[in-house]
C-alpha cells in the first residue's frame, strides 16, 4: 500500500477549476517535486492534502494516505494528522510563525496537541529539535519571539514545528523562495538531511527548477491545474516528454548558462 | 460590480429601510395625516385607529405625524453633522499621515484625545454656554465623530502611503497633494464609504439621544428622541407611545449600518479577485 | 568617451532604530558604509547582494529619495539633495520589483504612463507619447484603458518599463526586475530591458540577488554585503574568478540543473 495515493483530484472555486482531475502516488519514503508556475495548482494540491483549502474550494476525487481517505474527512478528524502524521512547512516563515507567542510553545505546540505532552515535556523535545534544525543556543531561541529572529532561522523553526511529531509525509511549499540565496542552500540540505534519517516522504513544491532537482527523485510538472508530466528527474531532464517541460528546463538551461559564461550575453 | 450587488442581502435590506426614511422625510413636506403640533385633548392617548392610525399623545397629538416630521430633524442633524465629521476627519487623517515623523506622534495624541470625548459631554458643554439647540447638537456630534473618522482614515491612508505605487508617483515627481489628489483619495473611496454610513447611524443615535437629554433640538419641533423622553412616565400605561418612535430610529440606525456593511462585501471581493 | 553620469562619494547611511525592548538609546543600524562607485553613460552595471546589504538603501539614494548621512551622490557632477531637485526625477527612473503593488489599483493604464509626463512638464503630446512607449515594450495600445488587475504579471511589468521610460530618463534603476514574474516570462521582460537600455542610449543599473541575471545583461558588478562593496569589477571576470569568499559563496549557493548532455 502506497503511503499517499492521489486519483482523479479535482479542485474548483464556483466554475474555475484550479486543479484538474490529477493523478499521483507517494511511496513511503519516496520524494516527490511539484513543479509549476503560478496558476498550476501545485499549492493548492497540498492545501487539499493537509485539508486547508478555504470553504468556498469544492473538491472531488480521491486521496488516500495510509489507507485512510482524506477527501470529505471532518476538519476534526483532519486535525488529527495535521502536524502529526503530515507535516507542513510554508513559505513565507514570518506570517506562518504566531508573532505574539514564543518559540518554544509554538514548537511544543503540536506535541501537546497530538502526543498528550505537557508543556514542559513539550519545550524539553523542543530544545532536542532546535539542535536538530541546527539553531544555535536553543535556550535563548526558545524564549524569543518570531521578529527577532532572521528568516532562515524562522524557517529552521518551521521545520521544527512541521517535524515535532515525527510525521510519515513532509510537504514544503516554495521552502526556501523568500530566503537569501545562501541560507536557502543551508536549508535545503537541512530537509535533505531530516528527511532521510526519519524515513519521511517528501513532497516539495516549488517553481524552481534546479531545487527541485536536488532534492527528489520524481517530479510532476503542472500546468494550468493538470499534471502534463511525471517522471524521474533524471529523465525528464534528458528526455522531456512534454512541451511545457522542454520550456521550463530550457529556461533553467539558459539561466545557468548565462551565469557560466557559455551563454550569450543580451 | 452589479454581481456583487446581487445576493448582497445587507446591502437591498439596508437599502429598503433607508429609502422608507427618506419617504418619511418628503412626505414631511407633502402631506401629514394632521398639524403634528395640533393639540386635541379630546384624542388624548387615543389608541391605533381609524382617526389616529398609530394613535395620539397625551395631549392629543398625532403620532404618525410627529414620526412623519420627525425625520426631519433626525436626518438633518444627522446629514450636517456627517458632512463636518467627513469633511473635518477625513482632512485630519490624511494631513497626519502624510506629515512629517517628527509631528506625527503629538498630532496622533491629540485625535486620540479628541476620541475621548463623547457626544454628549461636547453637546452639554455647549449647551451650557449657548443653550441648547439643533446646531450645538449638529456640532457635538459632528465633532465626536470627526476625530473616530480621523484615527482610521490616517491609518489606511498610511497603508496606501507606503504602497509601492505610491513609492513610483514619488519616483515620477509627483508632489504630495499630487499623491493625495490622485493616489490617497481613490483609494480611500471604499473605506470612506464605509466610514460615511457608520458615521450617519451614529449621529442619528447621538441626536436621538441628544433629544432625549433635552440637548437636542428644543420643543416644539418634532423629534424622535424627544418622543422617547416624553413618553417614558406613560410606559406602562401607553407603551406604543415609546414603540413607535423607538422603531424609527431603529429603521434609520440599522438601515444604515447595514448599507455600509453592503458596501464593503461588494469592495472586498472585487480586491480578492484581482489575483489568479 | 564616456562621461561619468552618477557617482557615490563616501556614501553613507546610518538608521537610528525605534527604541527597542531594551530601552536603553537608540541603536543605529549601517545600512551604508563609505560606498564608492563611478557609473558611466551606456554602462550596464549589477549590483548584487542579499537582504541587509544596503542595496535597497543605495537605490533610494541614487533616485535622490533619501538624504545621506555622510558622503554624498552626484547626478553629472551635481550633489543631489533630496527633495530639491525635481528635475532629477525626469534624469533616473526606477522599475520596481513587484508589478502588482508598484501600479495604483485604481489607475487605467494610460493614466499610470501619463503620471510622470504630467508631473515632469513633458513637453510633448502626452497621448503620442504614451502610444510610443507602449509600442517600445510591446504591448497593444488597446492596453491604454485597461486596468493593472486585468493584466498578467509580464503586461504589468512591460507597464512599469514604459512607465519608467516615458520621461526620456538617462538613467534606468531596475530593482529585481524579474524576480516575482514566472519563470517563462522572465527572459522576455529582461531581453526587453536589454534592447531598450541599448537602442536608447539608457544607463542601466540593475539590481538582483540572482546572479545568473546579472550575467546575462551586465558588463560590471558590484557585490554587496552588510553595506560595504566586497568586490567589484567586469562581470565575466568576479563570476569565474571570485576574489571575496562571499562572492565565493553566493556562487556556490545557486542550485544546479543536474547534466542532460
Amino acid at each position: 500500500m502506497s503511503l499517499l495515493e492521489v486519483r482523479d483530484l479535482t479542485i474548483s472555486f464556483g466554475s474555475k477549476k484550479v486543479v484538474d482531475c490529477i493523478t499521483f502516488t507517494l511511496e513511503k519514503g519516496a520524494r516527490i517535486g511539484l513543479i509549476g508556475e503560478s496558476g498550476s495548482g501545485k499549492s493548492m494540491t497540498s492545501l487539499a492534502i493537509m485539508g486547508l483549502l478555504p470553504d468556498t474550494a469544492t473538491i472531488s476525487g480521491s486521496i488516500t494516505f495510509e489507507g485512510q481517505e482524506l477527501i470529505g474527512l471532518s476538519d476534526r478528524e483532519h486535525s488529527r494528522l495535521r502536524g502529526n502524521r503530515i507535516g507542513m512547512v510554508f513559505q513565507e516563515p514570518l506570517t506562518a510563525l504566531n508573532p505574539l507567542m514564543r518559540i518554544g510553545k509554538q514548537i511544543a505546540g503540536p506535541l501537546m496537541i497530538h502526543k498528550g505532552s505537557s508543556l514542559k515535556e513539550g519545550l524539553k523535545k523542543a530544545l532536542e529539535l532546535c539542535t536538530k534544525v541546527g539553531l544555535p543556543d536553543p535556550d535563548r531561541i526558545l524564549r524569543a519571539y518570531p521578529h527577532q529572529l532572521s528568516g532562515g532561522q524562522r524557517q529552521r523553526i518551521g521545520l521544527a514545528i512541521a517535524l515535532a511529531c515525527e510525521p510519515a509525509l513532509l510537504i514544503a511549499d516554495e521552502p526556501t523562495t523568500a530566503l537569501d540565496v545562501t541560507v536557502q542552500r543551508e536549508v535545503l540540505n537541512l530537509i535533505n538531511a531530516l528527511v532521510d534519517k526519519e524515513g519521511s516522504s517528501l513532497i516539495f513544491v516549488t517553481h524552481d527548477l534546479p531545487v527541485v532537482s536536488a532534492m527528489t527523485e520524481n517530479v510532476a510538472v503542472m500546468q494550468l491545474g493538470k499534471i502534463v508530466e511525471n517522471a524521474s528527474v533524471a529523465s525528464l531532464f534528458h528526455e522531456p516528454a512534454h512541451e511545457y517541460s522542454r520550456r521550463l528546463i530550457s529556461a533553467a538551461r539558459l539561466a545557468e548558462d548565462s551565469f557560466s559564461g557559455k551563454g550569450g550575453q543580451l | 460590480m452589479r454581481k456583487a450587488m446581487k445576493g448582497n442581502v445587507s446591502l437591498i435590506a439596508g437599502s429598503i429601510m433607508v429609502s422608507i426614511t427618506f419617504a418619511l422625510l418628503i412626505l414631511s413636506f407633502i402631506w401629514t395625516p394632521y398639524d403634528p403640533l395640533a393639540v386635541n385633548p379630546e384624542d388624548s392617548f387615543a389608541g391605533v385607529s381609524m382617526r389616529h392610525i398609530l394613535g395620539a399623545d397625551k395631549i392629543g397629538r398625532d403620532i404618525l405625524s410627529q414620526i412623519i416630521v420627525g425625520s426631519r430633524v433626525t436626518l438633518f442633524v444627522a446629514a450636517l453633522a456627517v458632512t463636518i465629521a467627513m469633511t473635518l476627519g477625513v482632512s485630519a487623517g490624511i494631513l497626519i499621515a502624510v506629515a512629517s515623523r517628527r509631528y506625527q506622534s503629538p498630532m496622533i495624541y491629540a485625535v486620540n484625545i479628541a476620541l475621548a470625548f463623547p457626544a454628549a459631554l461636547l453637546a452639554i458643554i455647549l449647551a451650557a454656554v449657548y443653550g441648547a439647540s439643533t446646531i450645538t447638537a449638529v456640532t457635538a456630534i459632528g465633532l465626536a465623530t470627526a476625530a473616530a473618522v480621523a484615527q482610521v482614515t490616517r491609518r489606511t491612508a498610511h497603508g496606501i502611503l507606503a504602497s509601492d505605487y505610491v513609492l513610483a508617483a514619488h519616483a515620477s515627481g509627483a508632489s504630495t497633494w499630487r499623491i493625495i489628489r490622485k493616489h490617497v483619495m481613490p483609494n480611500l473611496r471604499a473605506s470612506l464609504l464605509i466610514q460615511a454610513s457608520a458615521a450617519v447611524s451614529v449621529s442619528v443615535l447621538a441626536e436621538s439621544s441628544l433629544s432625549y437629554l433635552g440637548l437636542g433640538t428644543p420643543p416644539p419641533a418634532p423629534s424622535w428622541g424627544r418622543m422617547l423622553a416624553g413618553s417614558q412616565q406613560y410606559l406602562f400605561v401607553n407603551p406604543l407611545l415609546a414603540i413607535w418612535p423607538g422603531i424609527a430610529i431603529v429603521i434609520v440606525v440599522l438601515g444604515f449600518n447595514l448599507v455600509g456593511d453592503g458596501v464593503r462585501e461588494v469592495f472586498d471581493p472585487t480586491l480578492r479577485r484581482s489575483d489568479s | 568617451m564616456s562621461q561619468l553620469v552618477l557617482e557615490a562619494k563616501n556614501l553613507s547611511r546610518t538608521y537610528k532604530l525605534a527604541k527597542g525592548a531594551s530601552g536603553s538609546g537608540r541603536a543605529l543600524r549601517h545600512a551604508l558604509i563609505d560606498m564608492n562607485m563611478k557609473i558611466n553613460s551606456g554602462d550596464r552595471v549589477g549590483i548584487v547582494g542579499e537582504s541587509g546589504s544596503g542595496k535597497t538603501t543605495l537605490v533610494r539614494l541614487l533616485l535622490g529619495l533619501d538624504t545621506p548621512t555622510s558622503g554624498s551622490v552626484e547626478f553629472k557632477g551635481q550633489a543631489l539633495i533630496a527633495g530639491k531637485m525635481p528635475w532629477l526625477r525626469k534624469e533616473v527612473q526606477i522599475v520596481f520589483q513587484d508589478p502588482r503593488s508598484s501600479l495604483d489599483p485604481r489607475m487605467k493604464i494610460s493614466e499610470i504612463i501619463r503620471e510622470p509626463l504630467v508631473c515632469l512638464n513633458i513637453q510633448e503630446d502626452h497621448n503620442a507619447r504614451i502610444d510610443e512607449v507602449l509600442d517600445s515594450v510591446g504591448l497593444d495600445r488597446a492596453m491604454r484603458d485597461r486596468y493593472p488587475h486585468e493584466l498578467s504579471g509580464g503586461q504589468r511589468q512591460r507597464v512599469a518599463i514604459a512607465r519608467a521610460l516615458a520621461p526620456r530618463p538617462t538613467v534606468l534603476i531596475a530593482d529585481e526586475p524579474v524576480s516575482a514574474l514566472d519563470v517563462l516570462v522572465r527572459d522576455q521582460i529582461l531581453e526587453l530591458i536589454a534592447a531598450l537600455t541599448n537602442s536608447l542610449g539608457i544607463t542601466l543599473i540593475l539590481v538582483s540577488h540572482d546572479l545568473s541575471v546579472i550575467a546575462r545583461l551586465c558588463d560590471r558588478v558590484i557585490v554587496m554585503k552588510d553595506g560595504v562593496v566586497v568586490e567589484s569589477g567586469n562581470t565575466r571576470q568576479v563570476f569565474d574568478a571570485p576574489a571575496h569568499e562571499f562572492t565565493r559563496a553566493l556562487i556556490t549557493a545557486i542550485p544546479r540543473l543536474p547534466e542532460s548532455r
